[in-house]
């Protein structure tokens, strides 16, 4: 009598997670999303939404509320369509989001990324690897030709400069440009904000140094030869830069992009001061892509994000967080940005932009001589 | 009645007590097995399993083909001082925190203090053990870093810099770190040791005293023999715990300096397209000299017994 | 034994100042928050609790922590009492096991889980219950070198041949003699192993955020990578909270029935 019962519980079980797993498709049987490659082929904007909101919410990963005013950008998802985002990791690096969605593939759980946000040199390299969905925003048009896919899998959101955020209750003579940095007055004071051997800001870094010590977009060397003074100068501190930190006055200069220190900077209001340096030389852009999971478990969502991300609304948001949004020029040419929003963001002028092949050939050499060149000091 | 071995401390019962049933011994040798199967599958579905990713990746490249190349790169110097720094870091940790992890528990249980002293010193081990990673960094930072509580106190109190060339002191190397990994070793030691000193029967240390033995005579020949295997098996704990360590590490010292585990993360991380295949490997490497730390560990564990038998 | 007390004394001021002061920094750093307007406050304090997220991480946190320790309880100490008294040339093998888990990246670990138990039939991923039941095993999988080495140092201190024959021959089976003989005396081991792995679950953060679970690790470094004081504020509220709980185990560990003290050096 109990085996019975046992064996007709397991079979209910059984049947209950074959159903649920069958559900989905059962859903999706009018059009299957995760082909549609732009909001025509969905059969207009309308249909998006509906299909959209019949999934309900959409996972995004590595989005942290104060980098680029995600935050903002999130709430103002939320509030327009009635979806829910489901946050992942916001800390992760481009590694981690593109094997999250390789090993989520057969997953439709919550674990499952729709979307990635990830460096430039990822674009391409998720492609091959088949990870990602093509798929065309209706403003694809307005988009420079340099920072998107030809093909349409993936596309540049936003781009930065880097810049020195400065605790000025510690420093009070504020550097102004990469030379000064190697000043003896900011002995232990210049910190990255992450491992230049693995983190996309502090790589940037030192390609950004080597712009302003005679090296080029195509020669990275004089970056590593920079922070090698740096660090035998003593001026070097080899923790990694965090809020906390530079309020502590630890690393009271940090390089970072130009919107995480100016969003930083509000968030602190004033304790300590914090003053924001974009250097006189060597300017350097950062552009990030973004791209719809090929494995989303929710398809429609995902693209209404990006539509969301790339509509005038989305951009303007970004543009809140110091962001240079991608349809930057787009934008003011049909005076789509009021002028105080404007104004608040920091002076680029002179910013260059690597291309693909440039920013693999720097990745390379700095990642693969950090440590040779620069690392050995520490017993 | 029941005598102790001074030795060995088991109970000889000197009255005739009825023996354990005798039982054939090939059921018995079956039964053994059963008892140890549940962590054997709890193990193969929640670790080996999951962790066969990291073999398997181990001899991939990083466009997932097959590949031998992967294991060559572990001797190249690079790596392998990381593996050095990291087995020195996790020894010298071990070793430090393994002495005064046992001192202080031997303080509390045994010193004669009141007995609150354990009790918070246990239940404050069980918090500081896992206080790691990125607040424990900052905790140290904001002590004796460059811009540190302590550090600007003894600018104000002695005018000595200690960050000073003359004076040399860095949080940010070996030292610095080790001190740092301190923090969740000793109270690692303390936790695990307590059983194996409470395990020290007064009457041992009277009996030892009674026949004119010095406290230095009672610690080589009676204390120290019985509590070896378990200071043995708590140091290879401690090891093991240094060597699996990454997150204060690199918080603390972020991309100069190299432990093994930093550059796993390096590999498989981050925001650069390395080499999975590669940080696979180096975990390999690690499980590789854990088990190399086991068979020594065995062995003399098994050198130590000899004492007790 | 008085020269006995002060030295006693002497170390445990010694390991007192070596844990407070890096704690006190952190303090001090947290009431800064209130500046240039107040030069102590606790602002930092009142924000980091206002936090709705900060509760609700925390209490799930501490659920899946006694879970984990449960399960771990109920894997290791048959375990380590049968190799103990059994099988001591399977002890390498079993000990190469538990401490495994140091040397698997905690990522590798998580995205392994992920591939397996991602597919129907064992979807555990699919819902919350189960995805919290994975997240339950691969704790209790991350704890086990700390559980085993405290069993079995435990095991060690006590006399367990005689302890089981001596049951055995008052016709007590397996089950008895290990609920009712060996674990009241191994009570002081089995709070050890208990708090570590309760510290273990609070902090851990991999593993919890790829499972996409809101428990506290993720919360925590999510207030590390944007905000300046109230992490600092957040170390010592849950440090402070840890440490209760740990008493608070203690507690319940010390009333636990059908204490027969074996060893003991009181």
């Amino acid at each position: 009598m109990k085996k019975r019962l046992m064996h007709a519980l397991a079979l209910m079980a059984a049947l209950a997670l074959v159903l649920t797993a069958c559900q989905p498709a059962a859903t999706e049987a009018p059009k299957d999303f995760s082909k549609v490659t732009s909001a025509a082929d969905a059969g207009g904007m309308d249909a998006l939404v509906a299909a959209a909101k019949a999934e309900g919410t959409v996972t995004t990963i590595a989005l942290p509320h104060d980098w680029c005013n995600y935050g903002g950008v999130i709430d103002g998802f939320k509030a327009k369509y009635g979806l829910q985002v489901n946050e992942l990791d916001p800390n992760a690096g481009s590694n981690d989001e593109l094997e999250a969605v390789k090993a989520n593939k057969d997953n439709k759980g919550p674990q499952a990324p729709d979307v990635v946000d990830v460096g430039l040199a990822f674009g391409p390299q998720a492609k091959t690897e088949q990870l990602i969905s093509l798929y065309k925003v209706s403003t694809w048009d307005t988009i420079p030709a340099s920072a998107k896919d030809a093909d349409g899998y993936w596309y540049g959101d936003y781009y930065g400069v880097l810049a020195f955020e400065v605790n000025a209750n510690v420093v009070k003579n504020v550097p102004q440009d990469w030379s000064d940095l190697l000043k003896p007055e900011y002995q232990g004071q210049v910190a990255l904000a992450g491992d230049p051997r693995s983190s996309n800001q502090a790589i940037q870094a030192v390609y950004a140094a080597a712009l302003a010590t005679g090296g080029s977009l195509d020669n990275a060397e004089p970056g590593l030869q920079f922070f090698k003074q740096l660090n035998e100068a003593g001026n070097f501190v080899p923790v990694i830069a965090k809020p906390g930190t530079i309020a502590q006055g630890e690393t009271p200069i940090t390089i970072r992009w130009t919107y995480n220190a100016l969003s930083n900077r509000d968030a602190l209001a004033g304790n300590p001061p914090i003053e924001v340096v974009v250097p006189a030389s060597g300017r350097f852009a950062g552009v990030y892509v973004q791209a719809v999971s090929a494995y989303a478990p929710h398809p429609a969502a995902a693209r209404l994000w990006m539509e969301f991300l790339y509509s005038d609304e989305g951009q303007t948001l970004w543009l809140k967080g110091y962001c240079h949004p991608i349809r930057y020029e787009d934008l003011l040419a049909r005076k789509a940005v009021p002028q105080d929003l404007l104004d608040k963001l920091p002076d680029v002028t002179g910013a260059v932009f690597p291309s693909l092949a440039q920013l693999d050939a720097a990745k390379k050499a700095i990642t693969e001589n950090w440590d040779a060149v620069v690392g050995a000091d520490v017993k | 009645m029941s005598q102790h071995s001074l030795l060995t401390g088991t109970q000889h019962e000197t009255r005739g007590a009825p023996e354990a049933r005798p039982v054939p011994l090939k059921r018995r040798a079956s039964w053994a097995w059963v008892g140890v199967v549940p962590f054997f599958v709890f193990a193969l579905l929640f670790l080996l399993l999951p962790t066969g990713f990291l073999f398997v990746g181990s001899f991939q490249d990083s466009l997932g083909r097959f590949t031998l190349d992967n294991y060559p790169k572990l001797f190249r110097t690079l790596v392998l001082e990381a593996y050095w720094r990291s087995i020195r870091i996790s020894f010298v940790t071990a070793l430090g925190g393994g002495v005064f992890g046992f001192l202080l528990a031997y303080a509390v249980i045994m010193g004669g203090l009141p007995r609150f002293v354990r009790s918070a010193l246990m239940t404050f081990s069980g918090v500081a053990s896992n206080f790691a990673g990125v607040p424990l960094a900052f905790a140290f930072i904001a002590t004796i870093g460059q811009a540190g509580l302590l550090t600007l106190w003894i600018k104000d109190l002695f005018n000595v810099n200690i960050y000073d060339k003359s004076v040399g002191f860095t949080l940010y190397s070996f030292w610095g770190l080790s001190l740092v990994y301190m923090y969740f070793q000793f109270p690692l030691m303390v936790l695990i040791i307590s059983p194996a000193i409470d395990g020290l029967r007064r009457e041992w240390r009277e009996a030892s005293e009674n026949l004119g033995a010095t406290p230095w005579q009672y610690w080589r020949y009676v204390a120290l023999p019985i509590l070896l295997p378990s200071l043995l098996g708590t140091m290879i704990l401690l090891f093991g715990n240094a060597f699996g360590a990454q997150a204060t590490a690199f918080a603390l010292t972020g991309g100069t300096y190299n432990l093994v585990t930093i550059l796993i993360g390096a590999q498989i991380r981050g925001d650069v397209l390395r080499d999975p295949g590669l940080g696979y490997t180096l975990a390999v490497g690690m499980v590789i000299i854990m088990a190399i730390c086991i068979g020594g560990y065995t062995w003399l564990q098994r050198w130590t017994e000899k004492w007790l038998r | 034994m008085k020269s006995n007390t002060f030295w006693a004394w002497l170390i445990v001021v010694l390991g007192i100042l070596y844990f407070f002061v890096p704690l006190l920094a952190t303090l001090e750093f947290s009431l800064r928050a209130g500046r240039p307007d107040h030069f102590f406050s606790l602002v930092a304090y009142e924000k980091a609790l206002k936090d709705p997220a900060f509760l609700k991480s925390m209490t799930l946190s501490v659920e899946i922590a006694v879970f984990t320790i449960i399960v771990t309880l109920l894997i290791i100490v048959p375990t380590a009492y049968w190799v103990h008294l059994r099988l001591p040339r399977l002890r390498p093998v079993v000990e190469f096991v538990t401490l495994m888990p140091f040397v698997v990246p905690a990522v590798v670990l998580v995205f392994g889980l992920i591939r397996i138990y991602s597919r129907p039939p064992l979807a555990f991923t699919y819902y919350t219950w189960s995805t919290n039941l994975l997240l339950v095993c691969a704790y209790s999988v991350l704890s086990f070198p700390y559980m085993y080495r405290a069993v079995d140092t435990g095991l060690r201190a006590i006399d367990v041949r005689t302890l089981t024959e001596a049951a055995q021959s008052l016709g007590a089976s397996w089950a008895t003699i290990l609920l009712r003989i060996i674990f009241p005396n191994l009570r002081v081991a089995l709070l050890s192993g208990a708090f570590l792995t309760f510290a273990i679950v609070v902090g851990e953060f991999t593993i919890a955020v790829f499972l996409a679970r809101p428990t506290f690790g993720p919360y925590m470094s999510l207030q590390i990578q944007n905000k300046a004081y109230e992490p600092a504020a957040l170390s010592i509220i849950s440090f402070a909270l840890t440490w209760a709980s740990m008493g608070i185990i203690q507690w319940v560990g010390h009333r636990a029935p059908g204490q027969v003290q074996v060893g003991g050096a009181r």
